[in-house]
């Protein structure tokens, strides 16, 4: 459903990804987890368009990104860096306009949305009067509401209270479970394990291993794989960043 | 594009800056207008003397002041209204989820600029019955031929701001910031100056419409006024492309 082959895209600094080869099924729940600046971010947005890779392809839903049909990102939803959350509009406001952009029937999907992310009391007042838990789950509602088949989010449990948790786990599930494939960055190993059929490692802009979803000792295990990383670059004279 | 459209057109009915931007030019431009009035026909020499052949309390008076305020007021508020249309997407941090949509960044663009013109036809024709409002209460009687026409002109100078304020979008965008689209509208209104001032104005895009209006057509011929029509959509070409090709790199 995506894949990643051998990109590149460097920022100024030099931060960025280097070679990334990277793909993710149908029906798959895969985690991309690293420390800061690891270049988490950049390949997501790599992902979705907002930047070109300087190399290697980048492929969305079976077709290079590049010449991707504009209608098929309908099929698409996600949420990097910030929600779609307008200040000036109420969170049902919101998630209408989210719908119409992703081509969905605004009455077919809000109220179910609003009923399953608990914003019902919500639904009225504007963001700018919501705290940025609440933004995030009208963000969250409004990338997944259209029943995307290709799920990318961005440290979705940023701010969420620990009934959003579950309540975001049990829809990424659903939405694996019914044939989309979802791809999360996230801190929070723990979090991620609970759901995720592969956990990636990303360090120094490479994808360097992987973890067992199921280690006993999910820390320890991704401590392991980065020192094993860095210890094979000094050996090779790579260079760690 | 009737998505985006709706989406832009929500957006801006229910935004403070819409609102203020409006009430702003409306209401500014009747009240200026009513203590200009007031000052002339209590006979303030000085202010006769500044406001020129806009100084008598007649129809011709009152909208050829009105046609100085506006040919300023309609480009500032167009141009910071053409700004804050482009630049907060970048500020409210939404740009992000204007990605990897079926509707692409460049026509959500073009809707932020046909709402633009859409707010600017909402603001000349509101602006047009405030000033014949207030000619009326005035005293002035029934407007004539002539007085009419200077109608229409103004309304024609407010909807020729926000095509001549897509600059500041475009400066918006490449800047991705309110300043940078606020500091070329700035720098429009200097151009329009120092063009009228130095009398090469007609040919000055950004100050043809105001000089076509002031002068009922006298000074402004044609092949002028429709340099300001094409670079207006030149910048709006500009703007919707930048959008297009924008890239989340900083």
């Amino acid at each position: 459903m995506l894949s990643l082959d051998r990109v590149t895209y460097l920022h100024r600094g030099g931060d960025g990804i280097r070679e990334v080869s990277l793909s993710v099924g149908a029906g798959e729940i895969v985690a991309l987890v690293g420390l800061n600046g690891a270049g988490k971010t950049t390949l997501l947005r790599l992902l979705l368009g907002m930047l070109r890779p300087q190399s290697g392809r980048v492929s969305v839903l079976g077709r290079p990104l590049v010449s991707m049909p504009r209608q098929q990102w309908s099929r698409v939803g996600h949420l990097v860096d910030s929600p779609l959350a307008y200040p000036e509009l109420t969170a049902r406001q919101n998630l209408r306009i989210a719908a119409l952009l992703h081509r969905a029937d605004p009455d077919r999907c809000v109220d179910s949305a609003l009923e399953r992310w608990e914003l019902q009391a919500l639904s009225s007042r504007r963001l700018r009067h919501l705290s940025l838990g609440n933004r995030q789950r009208v963000g969250l509602a409004a990338a997944l509401q259209h029943a995307p088949d290709l799920v990318v989010l961005d440290e979705p449990g940023s701010s969420l209270d620990l009934a959003a948790v579950v309540t975001l786990r049990q829809a990424l599930v659903r939405r694996g479970a019914e044939g989309a494939a979802v791809l999360v960055s996230s801190h929070h190993l723990e979090e991620v394990a609970r759901i995720a059929d592969r956990i990636v490692v990303l360090h120094g802009g490479r994808l360097i291993g992987g973890i067992a979803p199921d280690d006993a000792d999910l820390e320890r295990a991704f401590f392991e794989v980065v020192r094993r990383d860095e210890a094979e670059s000094i050996a090779t004279g790579r260079g760690v960043e | 594009m009737r998505a985006a459209l709706r989406v832009e057109m929500q957006k801006l009915v229910r935004s403070l800056v819409g609102t203020v931007t409006s009430l702003t030019l409306v209401l500014g431009t009747v009240s200026l207008l009513a203590g200009i009035t007031a000052g002339v026909r209590a006979g303030q020499e000085e202010l006769v003397a500044q406001v020129g052949p806009a100084g008598t309390a007649t129809w011709d008076g009152l909208l050829l002041a009105a046609t100085q305020i506006i040919s300023a007021g309609g480009l500032l508020g167009a141009g910071v209204l053409a700004s804050w249309l482009m630049a907060r997407e970048f500020g409210d941090g939404t740009i992000s989820a204007l990605f990897a949509l079926p509707v692409g960044l460049g026509r959500i663009a073009a809707a932020k600029l046909l709402v633009l013109g859409l707010w600017a036809m909402v603001v000349s024709l509101s602006l047009g019955a405030a000033v014949l409002a207030l000619g009326v209460m005035l005293g002035y009687g029934a407007p004539d031929d002539e007085a009419w026409v200077a109608l229409c002109r103004q309304v024609l100078l407010v909807l020729s701001s926000a095509l001549l304020a897509t600059p500041a979008a475009w400066a918006a965008t490449l800047g991705r910031s309110l300043l940078a689209g606020v500091g070329a509208t700035v720098g429009l209104l200097v151009v329009a100056q120092v063009g009228a001032l130095t009398g090469a104005g007609p040919w000055i895009p950004f100050a043809a419409p105001a000089l076509w209006a002031m002068t009922g057509g006298a000074e402004v011929s044609a092949a002028q006024l429709s340099l300001s029509v094409m670079t207006g959509l030149l910048f709006a070409a500009l703007t919707v492309v930048a959008c297009s090709r924008l890239q989340l790199n900083r």
